[in-house]
């Protein structure tokens, strides 16, 4: 960790973020917030954090701006003045982020101190995680191990908020009804004007590779930095890039609304599934050690192993599925029947 | 001075949350709040993150590791990051793309029906 390069991009960030809040086009906003996520992605980086700064650079750089984008597609990027008590709410704002911040400020006093080794977060748990990874489950990657088998149990769950928030944002924004209101110009071109070629031949033959290179993010997350969460959200993206350089009829399709919650559902089942395999076998929930007894060839620390690929590649499906479904809501305003 | 400069991850962490609680508080455009939202969740990863720093740690991801008769070597634990809180602020990332979709969602929802995203508007069509 360099202290100067550290200061320079916390700055960055700092400037960063007065502006997206400041700036009076919503369009440019969600553009400085891609770069506030950006710039987010190199801090992780520089602090060690490259499994953070993958999903950060995949997730917050790329999907988060643009959903931030069909949605200002979708309405309005004017910024409007409020007529009357602008004064009142600014006030409360202020005092209230004046206070939170005064009380920070006392407590950070008792904070662990910055990049020391021996800090309580550091000593619990956490060393018996870098020492016996590969010792338990044959994986050098510890975020991986500490992800999909010694909290397994955290990343289930955080696996169905996702597919939750997929379903939240079908029930809130879905419409089947043809005579809605909300006359939108085509709810499925996002690029306006006419249709450019050399992009559409260009994301055309990217697609592939992206898709290649998500398949390799799951796969090789052991090793190095990634997996589900990761892989997923770039096939998402790679259905998304298809969306944007065409329009959404392109990918719904390839990726219809039932295959697309089919898929969801699946990804979460899977690694439901391989718990309660587990469970079947004689072991705890979630305990994978316990499937060498069905995988051929296996001894119980690399069928941890295989077991972490097995979820892994359940989180990747759900995310991908959900990604692309929340995508294909925001940018149709939840319109977007096939025989339109 | 020092302590600035060593505690400066913390000092910006504190920063970053009051603009996102102004933003959420105090701006009329919904879009702008759901944005000071997105910020309000990372100053806390940039929190936890800083938490798990080392110095002169590097990546969590132990060396030569891979393959059979991988090595055995004796584990510094100071010499790698701590991943606790990497695994943490990951699937928080990925749960925050999640609450950005039903946030916006909700702000098209709204849209579709005031015909505006601004605060102050939604409120007289209300009354």
């Amino acid at each position: 960790m360099i202290w100067q390069l550290d200061l320079s991009i916390l700055t960055l960030i700092v400037i960063c973020a007065f502006a997206t809040i400041m700036v009076k086009d919503l369009l440019s906003a969600a553009i400085i917030f891609g770069a506030y996520s950006f710039l987010m992605c190199l801090l992780w980086t520089e602090m060690g954090a490259v499994d953070v700064a993958f999903t950060e650079a995949s997730v917050g750089a790329g999907v988060s701006t643009v959903l931030f984008i069909a949605a200002v597609h979708q309405t309005t990027r004017r910024v409007g003045f409020r007529k009357s008590g602008r004064g009142l709410s600014k006030a409360v704002g202020l005092v209230a982020a004046l206070l939170t911040g005064l009380v920070l400020v006392i407590a950070e006093k008792d904070f662990p101190g910055f990049a020391n080794p021996f800090t309580p977060a550091s000593l619990h748990v956490s060393p018996y995680y870098i020492t016996q990874t590969l010792h338990d489950t044959n994986v050098p990657n510890m975020v991986t191990s500490v992800l999909a088998d010694y909290r397994g149990f955290d990343t289930m769950f955080e696996t169905a908020v996702i597919f939750t928030a997929g379903l939240a944002v079908i029930a809130i924004l879905r419409r089947y009804k043809k005579d809605d209101r909300c006359d939108l110009p085509d709810p499925h071109v996002i690029s306006a004007g006419y249709p450019d070629t050399i992009i559409r031949f260009v994301a055309r033959q990217l697609v592939p590779f992206i898709q290649l290179f998500a398949l390799y993010v799951v796969a090789h997350g052991h090793h190095s930095p990634g997996g589900g969460f990761q892989g997923g959200v770039i096939l998402g993206a790679s259905f998304i890039l298809l969306a944007i350089s065409y329009d959404s009829r392109m990918i719904i399709g390839r990726m219809s609304e039932k295959w697309n919650i089919l898929l969801g559902n699946i990804g979460v089942l899977i690694y439901a599934g391989i718990g309660f395999l587990c469970l079947l076998l004689g072991a705890n929930f979630l305990d994978y050690s316990i499937l060498s007894k069905v995988l051929p060839a296996t001894d119980k620390i690399m069928a941890r192993s295989h077991g972490m690929l097995g979820i892994e590649t359940g989180v990747a499906i759900a995310v991908m599925a959900i990604v692309v479904s929340i995508y294909i809501n925001i940018v149709s305003c939840g319109k977007y029947d096939k025989d339109e | 001075m020092e302590s600035i400069i060593s505690d400066y991850n913390y000092w910006i962490y504190i920063l970053l949350m009051m603009i996102g609680l102004y933003a959420m508080l105090a701006k009329n455009n919904l879009v702008k709040k759901v944005i000071g939202m997105s910020i309000f969740q990372t100053a806390i990863i940039v929190f936890y993150v800083s938490i798990g720093a080392k110095e002169h740690a590097t990546i969590p991801i132990i060396a030569h590791g891979h393959g059979h008769g991988a090595v055995e070597a004796a584990i510094d634990v100071t010499h790698y990051a701590n991943p606790l809180p990497h695994v943490l602020m990951l699937t928080a990332i990925v749960v925050s793309v999640g609450t950005l979709g039903v946030a916006l969602a909700i702000c098209l929802g709204i849209y579709r029906r005031y015909n505006s995203l601004e605060e102050d508007e939604i409120q007289e069509q209300l009354q």
